[in-house]
């Protein structure tokens, strides 16, 4: 059984693993183990403007989601969790539909009305295509922080003499912060990777890293893709570890003087 | 502005002053893009009905849907027989190292799946590893790995197995112990354990998993397309297909309305029985 769980975890982690020392390798294709150790993948990376200039775009893309989806998010997210009125629940339901629609067949949908519109293969398609899908998770996350919110902190400001918009700055949206950087930056990410609706939408004007992977992977196989990989692996452990090492700082910070205080 | 927030306030407009813009914006841009599919799929080239005849009645097109359908089952199980054993290892296992696991898990579901299609495009390849140990093992002329169904079907294991991993694991770890013990004390060992404790009270993570796994991979596009034989596409990706290389958009428009009803018909069911908040929740 113990010998099973090795097994799952080498499958599950040797893919993970695998691209750091590929992009460091000499070799022009794709040889494992590589030949030879280098850095010639990652300085031609960073000099190549036909894969720096996806790069950024999917950024800016995906800014441009982040802030387009939490405007349009965060009044619905009250609106949901904070009253009831009819066609809640359709509502609710229509927010989440863009999650469980395939992405082939919104990029077919997107790829005959942008062109239509006139704005296939241009950022702001691709913008408004990937604001659609960022939705449906930056609601969930968003809806859920709403729904653990103590109200009777906003009752308590208003008994103070607050107006509500004084509320609302002063005390509801401090309190919401969190769940508001969570869920951007769950619309960021969902943007940022998003590959079937931008291979088909975003042309060569506005080329996605994921779009310039695809292609890279379907036609040569550049080794460069090992770079890009390595460096999407490293940001995402960063994300997850840093929290983590965060709070356990926090803890003993906390934990340290607390005895010699109260001694 | 007071007195229009007073009067919004009275006769309940608020929720939908705020549910305005959010609801003008998917009519826009998830709506008609989905209706213009719909309506493509039964005009193009010329009003009627054939695209679809075509598709369900074509050998190729039946042949592409069973092989879709398949592959998605085959995939399910997989990530059953990976995601169980790895769930129920951690919920026994010392809440360090399960917490090891959890991390790794949840590092390769943020992991892009081209990032991961790439490293099994390594590992797979005619350099790679895996060839390489078949030749020290002494097998002579090793088979080719890349671009089969093989490979496409491990790699859309590798990369839906974390959604089930977790799903699964979140009902895990919620199994009171006590429950296990009492059970054990009953003499219930290994087989009938697994059986009549850790199976019923896991069985809606599994649930949540499977349909999770099943319905992404119907739909999924990337992986079969890089790393998938040519000669077996799925169906997301002979839609693909129809739409960059031969511009009919009124075939890839039915295919994409059949598996559109497929994917929303099984959501649906699920819908009704356990509620479709809880799938992504």
């Amino acid at each position: 059984m113990r010998l099973f769980g090795f097994a799952i975890v080498l499958f599950i982690a040797a893919p993970l693993v695998i691209v750091v020392p590929m992009s460091f390798s000499t070799a022009s294709s794709l040889q494992f183990p590589p030949p030879g150790y280098g850095w010639q993948y990652y300085v031609s990376y960073f000099n190549d403007p036909g894969w720096l200039r996806p790069t950024w775009n999917s950024i800016f893309i995906a800014s441009a989601v982040t802030v387009l989806t939490m405007l349009l998010v965060t009044p619905a997210a009250f609106a949901l969790v904070r009253h009831r009125f009819r066609g809640k629940g359709a509502a609710n339901v229509m927010m989440m539909m863009p999650m469980a629609v395939p992405h082939i067949v919104m990029a077919v949908g997107y790829y005959s009305v942008f062109g239509q519109m006139g704005i296939v293969h241009t950022k702001i398609g691709v913008i408004l295509a990937h604001t659609c899908l960022s939705v449906p998770i930056a609601f969930l996350v968003l809806s859920a922080n709403l729904k653990g919110f103590d109200r009777t902190l906003e009752r308590a400001a208003r008994s103070l003499g607050a107006t509500p918009a004084q509320t609302f700055w002063h005390v509801t949206l401090p309190i919401l912060r969190p769940g508001l950087v969570i869920s951007a930056l769950f619309a960021f990410i969902q943007s940022f990777d998003e590959t079937v609706v931008a291979i088909f939408i975003s042309g060569r004007n506005a080329e996605t890293l994921p779009r310039k992977m695809f292609d890279s992977i379907r036609q040569e196989a550049d080794p460069v893709i090992a770079v890009i990989s390595t460096l999407l692996f490293v940001a995402v452990a960063l994300g997850l570890i840093a929290p983590i090492l965060w709070r356990a700082a926090a803890k003993s910070l906390r934990r340290g003087p607390a005895p010699a205080g109260r001694a | 502005m007071a007195s229009l927030s007073k009067l919004a306030e009275r006769s309940n407009l608020w929720p939908w002053l705020l549910l305005l813009p959010l609801a003008g914006y998917m009519a826009i841009f998830f709506v008609i893009p989905l209706a213009d599919v719909a309506i493509m799929s039964v005009t193009e080239p010329k009003p009627s009905l054939a695209n679809y005849e075509k598709v369900l009645t074509g050998a190729l097109y039946q042949k592409v849907f069973l092989n879709t359908f398949l592959t998605a089952a085959l995939v399910t199980v997989c990530c059953l027989l990976v995601g169980f054993p790895l769930a129920y290892l951690m919920s026994v296992s010392t809440p360090r190292v399960a917490m090891l696991i959890l991390l790794l898990v949840t590092m390769s579901f943020w992991t892009s799946f081209l990032v991961r299609t790439y490293a099994w495009m390594v590992l797979l390849g005619n350099n790679g590893p895996a060839i390489w140990a078949m030749g020290m093992l002494g097998i002579e002329n090793p088979p080719r790995l890349l671009f089969t169904r093989f490979s496409s079907t491990l790699a859309m294991v590798h990369m839906l197995a974390p959604y089930m991993i977790m799903n699964i694991y979140s009902v895990m770890k919620k199994i009171d112990p006590a429950l296990v013990r009492s059970a054990e004390s009953l003499g219930a060992r290994g087989g009938s354990l697994l059986r009549h404790v850790y199976l019923p009270l896991t069985a809606p993570g599994i649930a949540n998993g499977s349909v999770l796994v099943f319905v992404i991979c119907l739909g999924f596009y990337v992986t079969p397309v890089l790393l998938g034989s040519p000669r077996e596409q799925m169906i997301a990706g002979l839609i693909g297909h129809q739409i960059e290389e031969f511009l009919n958009f009124g075939l890839g428009s039915a295919m994409a309305m059949i598996l559109l009803a497929v994917t929303l018909a099984i959501l649906a069911v699920y819908h009704r029985r356990f509620g479709l908040d809880k799938l992504w929740g």
